[in-house]
């Protein structure tokens, strides 16, 4: 065997040299064919006004029709199509007019203090050439505000009494009454549509109108074109009458997640991203050296919403969280500090109520529930809920204490969440099981009020008057008060903060008392309110973020000539 | 703890070197693997088992939860997760589920796989066509589409049922293999015997026909396991296994694999386990052809 | 011959037929609603309109009568959540994992029959045993749980892949430049690795005991007799004798290719039919559900059926029988 062996060996290694000419023809053919590719590299734009932005998001809109859709991603893509007649400055300050800034309107006056005059800017154009007009204005309150379209933002605008045109470029706002965010709401809610293009399309099928899959607005930006699930492109109006944006091409990518957003900036797929969320996501952006960090106050506040009302059912009470006994027992058998920490690190706080960082009424002093799982415990006890067969979950006339948790599967943050909560639960005795669904059915559920718990986020305004009350009162119902918590006491403490909000001291008294009222009922379990930092690629200069809408000032960004790449040159 | 498994299993495993007495045993440990398979099987089962005794956290237990991701040390032997569980732990009573899944799953899709081919290849015809065809058109949908579509019709659907559903769609080749078997012994004379003193089709079937069978059967079984194991960490994986806080192999990738590039240590070890376990099933497998099949050459 | 492969082709597409059904009815009755379900209710107009298409109210055979009808024109439906038709859906994505598959495939039997060839040729010595270890290892690995590690290894930590995607949308939204094409084959090289990798191990294992077993027939001795040197003798004569099992495991890997490519294309969020199908199973999005399933059932068929021509062609001995191959 041993000779044979060896020439079997010997005759495997003397076939190679008959390969190797024809191996040698392929690297020949692979290398050249590397080398007219690398040749033919796109040269295109050059100047200051090129430049491709991506920017990766964990969620897709669901329509482009402002007044339909309640989606934060829509608001960022639609933010660049349409204008509101008048934007909000630097500061944030919501109260009085003297800080916003003009946009489809180039001034305004106060005939009397209840009726708000606007002049629309002249050089103001749609995309398809047709100008902007008053008329338009006046159709899209028309259309806000019809109980068709079911607008979640129909009761911002509730203390507006109507809404004329003087001529083809004078709008007429008349109010109810004079209260300190009057202007406010006139402005930040409605995105000017254009009238000529929506007037044909029936008001109940706005939701699935074909104008919202290929949008024609009057902003800085034009829509080029949605891929779903891919990318939605928009293209820079170089005659936009405010100022050509300096960035070229906008891109959205998305993702299945947020966390897979955040990867794609880190491997440069992607240029810029809203939220880092998670301190190692922010240590890895610091530590690479294109990229930047823009911490901002952030506007978002996570909580668990409890169903009050029965699944599927709203005239009848839910059989476990229609007890407020139960609500409040689960909120004080939650650690939310140290749960808070696992998740966020130092990037978020412990809201001391439904509030966002980003509002003028927080106050950690607020009165809320404490964390004390004793007396969550005697609390139970109290109410019926036992141990009685040694499980290690409470019931009660042989029903266990258990209940679902709906959230999600594209938000990482919330999905840890609920694994610690559960666990929370779980040592108080209660059985929770988790029902992570895909985006868009999860909206749906919450809608339709077909859930037991929901673990939701919520990204406010600039201030709680619009939306605290979408959320927490009965002007919520069928949009955003997921949950239908409905408290007299409350509705009119709100009613009396909206009111009086030129008198901070009684604003703030008053929203104090009505966040503190809720705060009793504990509709929720008030899990954080982000602070966020954003992501961008270093070679992006100017960006400002606004706290309320990230990319508000998105047509001010730009990529000097010297640091242009490849991706930005792109003449497309 | 581990360390008393893992000697535990030293000693079966020794023992098991008794059965190379016989033939059958001999062929077996023939080959080189087959040793290192019965023992990471038997390491496992037994983990398993004594659960309890051998995990020195439980499963759920989110141990420290402002300090998660240690990496492994002497105190978390594989480390915790980011939920700050002890992976060591959470892969030991894993193994309970992962293993669980598996071989009910299989004894399902083995039993059914059985008497449909059985039938099939004793009564033949019209019979034999129609389950035939039956199992055609069960192989042409992939098994992971209709069990998430299973899943995703059935709204909170209990686990059982889901096994039940893992074994359901995988029987389709266990009964070939056995209509092939049958076939071929329904003309053996010991069948044609049995039918001439009166014997009725079940009792041929399982008195006669099966038993000379059972090698195939019990080979594909084993080979099987892993299959469904492998199955139950995909869809696990999806967000449609095992549902969150029981620990499966499977849920502890798909919990773990965001958190990669912090603690790869929460995703890697149990994709490790099910690697481990799946290899010794198919080594230990191939040695039971040969150690139950003497007609084949071992090569 | 002919007549034999007339017969499958019924049966096969009888096979498609079938499932169809199956999945018709069972999504019907499941969430009968024909405009949406529960979770995902479809707004009114087109609701109306699958209604005047579908029939809504009329009994279920009905429906099922009109869909069959609509599949024949080429027509499956309306995408829920995609806002578009099905099959301008499902066109999209067929070819990304047609290429995902075919890709996977090449590196499958190149690499399987290579090491199995080694492994048959170094039969009993270390290089067999390393080699046949390694395989089997691979072999029951995860295949998810494969893509992750490569991805951690080459895309995060080397940087040297892609970490996903099937292309740059923005420099490549067609494949129109040898630029795009090269893009293309970089982001396809992870995911086709992972599948191939482990299909490969099975195809070793099983091309090393064919060659095994063929160099043991009389021919071989008979070549080697003939003075033949030992390269042709393997790769002439031993080896096309050899390939039969492969073609065999061709047929068998078209199941398997769909569900790694489930698996693989939600790891490397490649936009394949598996990604499709599973991402319409989760949204609740029917329509595209019943013609994902319709066509995974067509292309797992079709595949058996290749392959059962291929054996019956490269194997004179299933000619001659003439009866349908295999138990």
């Amino acid at each position: 065997m041993g000779p044979g062996a060896a020439r079997h060996r010997g005759e495997i290694l003397g076939a190679m040299p008959t390969a190797r000419p024809r191996a040698g023809l392929t690297c020949a053919a692979l290398a050249s064919l590397l080398l007219v590719a690398g040749c033919e590299r796109p040269v295109g734009c050059t100047g200051e006004y090129c430049g491709t932005m991506v920017i990766a998001s964990g969620g897709e809109p669901d329509i482009l029709l402002p007044p339909v859709s309640e989606f934060s991603i829509t608001r960022d893509v639609t933010d660049q199509l349409f204008l509101k007649l008048a934007d909000l400055g630097a500061s944030g300050n919501t109260i009085g007019d003297e800080d916003f800034q003009p946009q489809l309107a180039q001034r305004w006056e106060w005939d009397t203090p209840t009726t708000l005059v606007f002049h629309l800017d002249p050089r103001a154009r749609w995309q398809d050439g047709q100008a902007v007009t008053a008329a338009d204005v006046a159709f899209t309150y028309d259309a806000y505000t019809d109980a068709l379209v079911n607008s979640s933002f129909r009761s911002s605008l509730r203390q507006i009494a109507a809404v004329t045109t003087r001529d083809s470029l004078t709008v007429v706002f008349r109010f109810r009454q004079r209260y300190p965010e009057m202007f406010y709401d006139a402005v930040y809610h409605l995105r000017i549509l254009p009238a000529h293009l929506l007037r044909e399309v029936p008001r109940d099928q706005w939701r699935s109108a074909a104008f919202g899959r290929a949008p024609v607005g009057d902003g800085p930006y034009r829509f080029v074109a949605w891929k779903a699930g891919e990318t939605i492109e928009l293209a820079a109006d170089s005659t936009f009458f405010l100022g050509r944006p300096h960035l070229r091409r906008v891109i959205w990518r998305f993702t299945p997640d947020q966390q897979g957003a955040v990867t794609q900036l880190i491997t440069g797929d992607a240029d810029a991203v809203e939220v880092l969320v998670t301190p190692d996501n922010v240590q890895r952006a610091r530590a690479d050296t294109a990229l930047a960090t823009y911490p901002y106050k952030g506007s978002a506040y996570g909580y668990v919403g409890f169903n009050l009302a029965a699944p599927g059912d709203s005239t009848k009470p839910h059989p476990l969280f229609g007890d407020r006994d139960l609500r409040r027992a689960l909120v004080m058998a939650t650690d939310r500090e140290r749960v808070l920490r696992n998740v966020f690190g130092d990037l978020a706080k412990v809201p001391p109520g439904p509030l966002s960082q980003v509002w003028w009424i927080w106050d950690p002093e607020i009165r809320e529930l404490p964390y004390d799982s004793g007396q969550a415990a005697r609390l139970l006890t109290r109410t019926g809920w036992t141990d009685s067969d040694g499980d290690g979950i409470r019931d009660k006339d042989g029903r266990p204490l258990a209940f679902r948790l709906l959230l999600p599967t594209t938000s990482a943050v919330r999905r840890q969440y609920a694994r610690l909560l559960q666990e929370q639960f779980r040592i108080a005795g209660v059985d929770v099981q988790l029902d992570e669904v895909d985006f868009s059915l999860y909206n749906e559920r919450a809608r339709a009020g077909r859930f037991d718990a929901l673990l939701n986020v919520w990204n406010t305004d600039p201030t709680p008057s619009s939306g605290f009350p979408q959320t927490w009162t009965p002007a919520g119902f069928g949009r955003s008060n997921y949950g239908r918590y409905d408290n007299p006491e409350v509705n009119r403490l709100v009613d009396q903060a909206v009111a009086s909000a030129a008198n901070r001291d009684q604003a703030r008294r008053a929203w104090r008392a009505a966040v503190e009222t809720l705060n009793r009922d504990a509709p929720g379990i008030f899990l954080f309110a982000t602070s966020n930092v954003a992501g961008v690629h270093k070679r992006i200069a100017d960006v400002t973020i606004r706290p309320d809408s990230w990319l508000a000032l998105l047509r001010t960004w730009r990529i000097p000539a010297d640091r242009l790449t490849d991706r930005d040159r792109v003449e497309r | 703890m581990g360390g008393a498994a893992v000697l535990a299993l030293g000693v079966v495993a020794a023992l098991r070197r008794r059965v190379r007495t016989t033939a059958p045993g001999r062929r077996f440990f023939r080959h080189p693997t087959a040793g290192p398979g019965v023992f990471v099987l038997t390491f496992f089962v037994t983990i398993a088992i004594a659960a309890p005794v051998v995990a020195p956290y439980p499963p759920y237990y989110q141990i420290d939860i402002e300090h998660p991701n240690h990496p492994p040390s002497a105190q978390f032997l594989l480390g915790t997760d980011p939920l700050s569980r002890d992976v060591w732990s959470r892969v030991v009573y894993g193994a309970r589920v992962s293993l669980g899944i598996g071989a009910v799953a299989m004894l399902v899709a083995a039993t059914v796989g059985t008497a449909v081919g059985a039938v099939a290849g004793y009564f033949r015809r019209w019979v034999d066509t129609t389950l035939m065809r039956l199992v055609d058109v069960g192989l042409a949908m992939p098994r992971i589409f209709v069990l998430l579509m299973a899943v995703a019709l059935w709204e909170h659907i209990a686990l059982w049922v889901l096994v039940l559903l893992i074994g359901l769609t995988g029987w389709f080749g266990t009964s070939r293999l056995v209509r092939a078997e049958v076939l071929s012994l329904r003309e053996r004379e010991f069948v044609a015997a049995a039918r001439a003193l009166g014997a009725g089709a079940g009792r041929v079937i399982f008195r006669h026909v099966l038993p000379n069978a059972a090698a195939p059967i019990i080979v594909s079984a084993a080979l099987g396991i892993g299959h469904m194991m492998l199955l139950e960490a995909g869809l696990s994986f999806l967000g449609m296994g095992v549902p969150s806080p029981t620990p499966s192999w499977g849920n502890m990738i798909a919990d773990g694999w965001h958190k990669m590039a912090v603690a790869w240590w929460s995703a890697t070890f149990p994709g490790l386990a099910i690697s481990l376990v799946v290899m010794a099933l198919n080594a230990v497998g191939d040695a039971l052809r040969d150690a139950l099949d003497p007609r084949r050459e071992a090569v | 011959m002919a007549a034999w492969l007339v017969r499958r082709l019924v049966a096969s597409i009888a096979i498609v037929f079938a499932v169809v059904t199956i999945t018709f009815f069972v999504v019907h009755l499941a969430h009968g609603k024909p405009c949406g379900s529960d979770d995902r209710p479809l707004p009114p107009e087109i609701c109306q309109a699958l209604c005047r298409r579908f029939g809504c109210d009329k009994p279920l055979l009905v429906q099922y009568g009109k869909y069959l009808a609509a599949l024949a024109r080429g027509d499956l439906g309306e995408s829920i959540g995609l806002h578009r038709p099905v099959a301008d859906a499902l066109a999209d994505a067929i070819p990304n994992t047609f290429t995902l598959a075919l890709a996977a495939l090449l590196i499958d039997f190149a690499l399987g029959l290579a090491l199995g060839i080694y492994q048959a040729v170094r039969a009993g010595r270390f290089g067999d045993v390393a080699v046949g270890n390694v395989a089997l290892l691979v072999n029951s690995m995860p295949v998810f749980w494969l893509g992750l590690v490569l991805l951690l290894v080459f895309a995060q930590w080397l940087r040297w892949f892609p970490a996903g995607g099937i292309t740059n949308p923005i420099l490549c939204p067609r494949l129109d430049s040898p630029y795009c094409v090269l893009d293309f084959l970089w982001h396809l090289t992870l995911p086709a690795l992972t599948l191939g990798l482990v299909g490969a191990a099975s195809t070793a294992r099983y091309q090393r005991a064919a060659m095994l077993e063929v160099v043991r027939q009389d021919y071989v001795r008979t070549a080697r007799a003939k003075g033949l040197r030992e390269p042709r003798v393997l790769l002439v004569h031993a080896l096309r004798n050899a390939l039969l099992p492969i073609i065999t495991l061709f047929g068998l890997a078209f199941p398997f290719l769909f569900t790694g490519a489930v698996l693989i294309e939600t790891v490397f969020a490649w936009p394949g039919m598996g990604r499709l199908a599973v991402n319409a199973i989760f949204q609740r999005d029917y329509p595209v559900v019943t013609g994902a399933a319709l066509l995974t059932s067509a292309m797992v068929v079709l595949g058996n059926l290749i392959a059962d021509a291929l054996y019956a062609v490269a194997d004179p001995r299933i000619r001659v029988r003439g009866g349908e191959g295999g138990p």
